[in-house]
C-alpha cells in the first residue's frame, strides 16, 4: 500500500472546513449543554418529586442509549412535529442533550463532594436553598468537577463525528466525502483521526493548565493542613 | 392575646420539641424558654440530644413535634399550616437574625476571611458592599482577626477559624446566637482564645445558647446551666447550684465521669494559656 | 402526522432479532478486548520493555483521542486495501475490540495496582514464577478488583455496536433503518429500537452500580 500525500494538498481546505464545523458544533453543544446539565443536576435534588423524576429520567435515558440513535430520533422527530431545522442545528441540539446528561452527573457528584456543613452554615445565615447553592456550594464545586468536565468535553468532540450520519458537514463527513471522491480511505480517515487527536490533546493540555490554576489555592491549603496537623499531633 | 406580654420574659420559647431519627427518639418533648440577654449552657453526655435540640431552635433540623417562637414569632412548628414557600421565606428572614456557630467552624474556604463575613450580609441582609465591609471589619476586630482579613480561611488555625465563624455571625447583628460545641474541635491550646471572645459577648448582653463540654466556662459565663440526658432535660438552674450540688444521681455521675469532682468555679481558665497561641 | 404505535409493534419481532445480534457483537467485541488487554498488560508489566510501554501509551492515547466512528471506518476501509477481506461483521468486531482494549488496559492497570506487592513476593517465595505467578495469583486478584469498571465498559461497548450500522452490519440500529426505509415511519420504528437499547443498557449499568456498592461494602 502506498500513501498518496497529494490528498493533503488537494483536499486540505475541505477537511479544514469540516474541522471548523466540528469546533463550532462542539462549542454550541457546550454552551447549551452545560447550563442545562446544571439545571438537571439541581433538578435531581429538587424538593418536588415530579421534577426529580423528570431530571433523573432524562439523565438515565440519555446515558443508557447510543448517541447515534438519539441523533436519528431527533432528526426524524422534529419534522414529525413540524419543526424543520437544518441538520447542523439538529446536531448541536442532539449533542447538547447528550452532553447535558453526562455534565449533570459530574456536577451532581461535585455538589455531593462539598462538605455537608457548608450548606448548613449557609442556610443558618438565612440564605435560601438557591442562594446557598449560588454563593457557597457551586463555587466550591467548580475545582472539584473541572477534570471530569474536561473529559466529558473531549468525549463530545469525539461523539460529534456521529453527526456525519445525518449529513452534518463536520470533519468526519468531510473525510467520507474525500474518500468517496479519491477512493483513498486510509489517507482521508487517518488525516481526520490525527486532526481529532490533535484537537483533543490541545484541549487536554489547556484544561490541565486551567485545573492547576484553579486548584492551586485548594492544594496549597491542603498542604498547609498536613503541615499544621503534624506538630499538633506531637504536642497532644 | 396574652402572648404579647409573655414574650418579654420568654424571648425564645421552645415548646415540647420532639424529634426522632428512624426508630430512635432523640428528643422527648423538651421545652426551654430563654429571656433576652440570658446565656444558657447546655451540658450532657454525647448522644444526649443536646446538639439536635439546639439545631431545632432555628429549625435547621425541623422537629417532628412542638414549636419554636422567637419574640412571639413562629420559627417553626408542627403541624404548620402555612405553605412551604412562605414558611421558607419567613424562616430564612428569621435565621438571618439568629446566628449559629458550628463545632466544625464551617467557614467557607472559597472566600477570603473578609468575604466570609461580607457575603451573608450582602446576600441575605441586602447591605451594600461599603456598609457590609465596615460591619465585617468591626466584627473581625471584635474577635481579634482584623489583621487576617485578606487571608484564606485554610491558612487559619482552628481557633482563628472559629473566631471567623463568630465574626460572620456578629456582623449580621443577631438577636440570638446558637453555638454547637464551639470549642470541641479545637486543639487544647486554642480553646481559650475562642472562650474569651464568647465571654466578651456574654458581658455585652448577647442572648446565647451554648452546647459545651467546658464546665469551667459554663460556670463563669452562663446564667443558667441545662443538663440533658437521653433526650430530656434532667436538671437546670444557676451554674453553681447545678455544678456544685447536683440533685440527681445522673448529673452527679456525669460530673464525676468528667473527672471534675474537685471542681472549683473560679479556676475555669486553669490549664489553658490565656492567649490563643495559634494566632 | 400522528404517532401510530402499531408500526412499533409490527417492527418488534425483527427489532428483537436485531437486539440479539447487538448483544452478540457486544459480547464478542468485549470478550476479545479483555483477552487482548490482558495479554498487553502482562507483556507490558513482565517484559519491562520501554518500547512496548511507549507503543501501548501511544496506542491508548490515539484510541481515546479519536472518534470510534473514524476508527471503525479505518478498519473497515483499510483492511481490504491491504488484502484482508473479512466482511463488515468481523471488521466491526475487530474495531470494537481494538477500541475497547485501550480502555480495558487502563482498567486492568488500576486493578493490578491494587494487588499488594507482598502477593508477588509471597508467590515467588513459594517457587511460583512466570506464567503460574500471573495465572494463579496476580490475574485473579486483578480481575476481582476490576469487575465494576469492566461491567461499565461493557455498557460502552453495547452502545458502541450501534455505530456498526454505518458499515452495513445488520444489528438493531441497521434493522430499524431497514424497516423504516420500507414503511416510512422512522419515528415509530426508532422508538421501538430506542426502548430496546435503553432496556439492555440500563439493565447492565444498573447491575454495574449494584456491583460497585457491593464491592465498596466489601472493602470497608
Amino acid at each position: 500500500m502506498s500513501i498518496d500525500l497529494s490528498i493533503i494538498t488537494n483536499y486540505g481546505p475541505q477537511l479544514l472546513l469540516g474541522f471548523w464545523m466540528t469546533i463550532k458544533i462542539v462549542v454550541g453543544a457546550i454552551i447549551l449543554g452545560m447550563p442545562f446539565g446544571l439545571v438537571l443536576a439541581l433538578g435531581r435534588r429538587s424538593r418536588l418529586a415530579i421534577i426529580r423524576f423528570f431530571a433523573t429520567s432524562f439523565i438515565e435515558v440519555f446515558r443508557n442509549t447510543p448517541f447515534i440513535i438519539q441523533v436519528f430520533m431527533l432528526f426524524y422527530v422534529l419534522p414529525f412535529y413540524g419543526l424543520h431545522l437544518p441538520a447542523e442545528y439538529v446536531g448541536v441540539v442532539a449533542l447538547a442533550a447528550f452532553g447535558s446528561a453526562y455534565f449533570a452527573e459530574v456536577i451532581r457528584g461535585g455538589i455531593d463532594a462539598v462538605a455537608k456543613g457548608q450548606l448548613e452554615s449557609a442556610r443558618a445565615t438565612g440564605m435560601s436553598d438557591w442562594q446557598a447553592m449560588r454563593y457557597i456550594i457551586l463555587p466550591q464545586t467548580l475545582p472539584i468537577i473541572l477534570p471530569a468536565m474536561t473529559n466529558q468535553t473531549l468525549s463530545l468532540v469525539k461523539e460529534s463525528a456521529i453527526l456525519s450520519t445525518i449529513t452534518v458537514g463536520e470533519l468526519t463527513m468531510a473525510a467520507i466525502t474525500v474518500q468517496g471522491e479519491t477512493f483513498r480511505p486510509f489517507e482521508a480517515f487517518i488525516m481526520v483521526a490525527l486532526l481529532y487527536w490533535a484537537l483533543n490533546e490541545t484541549l487536554a493540555i489547556i484544561m490541565r493548565r486551567v485545573e492547576r490554576k484553579v486548584s492551586r489555592r485548594t492544594s496549597s491549603s491542603s498542604r498547609a493542613k498536613v503541615v499544621r496537623a503534624a506538630p499538633a499531633a506531637t504536642e497532644g | 392575646m396574652a402572648a404579647g406580654s409573655e414574650t418579654k420574659h420568654n424571648f425564645l420559647e421552645m415548646t415540647e420539641i420532639r424529634k426522632s431519627f428512624g426508630d430512635m427518639t432523640v428528643l422527648h418533648d423538651v421545652s426551654l424558654s430563654v429571656s433576652q440577654g440570658e446565656v444558657i449552657c447546655i451540658i450532657g453526655p454525647s448522644g444526649c440530644g443536646k446538639s439536635t435540640f439546639l439545631r431545632t431552635a432555628n429549625w435547621l433540623t425541623p422537629a417532628d413535634g412542638g414549636e419554636v417562637r422567637l419574640a412571639g414569632e413562629l420559627v417553626g412548628g408542627v403541624p404548620d399550616a402555612r405553605s412551604v414557600s412562605t414558611q421558607t421565606k419567613e424562616l430564612n428572614a428569621l435565621r438571618a437574625r439568629v446566628g449559629m456557630v458550628f463545632q466544625n467552624f464551617n467557614v467557607w474556604p472559597h472566600l477570603s476571611v473578609l468575604e466570609n463575613v461580607v457575603c451573608p450580609q450582602m446576600v441575605v441582609a441586602k447591605r451594600r458592599r461599603g456598609e457590609a465591609e465596615k460591619q465585617a471589619l468591626a466584627a473581625l476586630a471584635e474577635v481579634g482577626l482584623d489583621d487576617k482579613k485578606s487571608e484564606w480561611p485554610d491558612n487559619l488555625s482552628g481557633g482563628q477559624k472559629q473566631r471567623l465563624a463568630i465574626a460572620r455571625v456578629l456582623a449580621m447583628d443577631p438577636v440570638l446566637v446558637l453555638m454547637d460545641e464551639p470549642t470541641s474541635a479545637l486543639d487544647p491550646e486554642l480553646v481559650s482564645g475562642v472562650l474569651n471572645v464568647l465571654k466578651r459577648l456574654a458581658q455585652k448582653g448577647m442572648t446565647m445558647i451554648i452546647v459545651t463540654h467546658e464546665l469551667g466556662f459554663a460556670s463563669s459565663v452562663a446564667d443558667r446551666v441545662v443538663f440533658m440526658e437521653e433526650g430530656r432535660i434532667v436538671e437546670e438552674g444557676a451554674p453553681d447550684v447545678i455544678l456544685q450540688t447536683p440533685k440527681t444521681e445522673r448529673l452527679k455521675l456525669f460530673l464525676e465521669k468528667l473527672n471534675i469532682t474537685a471542681f472549683k468555679p473560679n479556676s475555669d481558665s486553669a490549664g489553658h494559656p490565656t492567649m490563643d497561641s495559634g494566632s | 402526522m400522528k404517532f401510530d404505535i402499531s408500526y412499533t409493534f409490527d417492527a418488534l419481532p425483527r427489532l428483537f432479532e436485531g437486539s440479539l445480534v447487538t448483544l452478540t457483537l457486544a459480547l464478542l467485541g468485549f470478550a476479545f478486548s479483555v483477552v487482548l488487554a490482558t495479554i498487553v498488560t502482562v507483556a507490558r508489566t513482565a517484559s519491562k520493555s520501554r518500547i512496548l510501554a511507549y507503543s501501548v501509551a501511544i496506542y491508548i492515547s490515539f484510541i481515546r483521542g479519536t472518534p470510534l466512528l473514524v476508527q471503525i471506518f479505518l478498519v473497515f476501509y483499510v483492511l481490504p486495501i491491504v488484502g484482508i477481506n473479512i466482511g463488515p461483521m468481523s471488521a466491526g468486531i475487530l474495531a470494537l475490540t481494538l477500541n475497547s482494549a485501550a480502555f480495558v488496559i487502563e482498567i486492568l492497570r488500576g486493578g493490578l495496582a491494587s494487588v499488594p506487592q507482598g502477593q508477588f513476593e509471597a508467590a515467588r517465595s513459594l517457587g511460583l514464577s512466570g506464567f503460574a505467578l500471573w495465572v494463579k495469583v496476580v490475574l485473579p486478584q486483578t480481575f476481582m478488583a476490576s469487575i465494576p469498571p469492566l461491567v461499565n465498559e461493557f455498557t460502552q461497548v453495547l452502545k458502541a455496536t450501534a455505530l456498526l450500522s454505518t458499515i452495513t452490519v445488520v444489528e438493531l440500529m441497521r434493522v430499524s433503518q431497514q424497516i423504516y426505509s420500507n414503511n416510512y415511519h422512522p419515528v415509530e420504528v426508532l422508538t421501538g429500537a430506542f426502548v430496546m437499547y435503553f432496556l439492555m443498557c440500563f439493565a447492565v449499568s444498573r447491575s454495574a452500580s449494584l456491583l460497585e456498592s457491593k464491592f465498596e461494602v466489601k472493602r470497608a
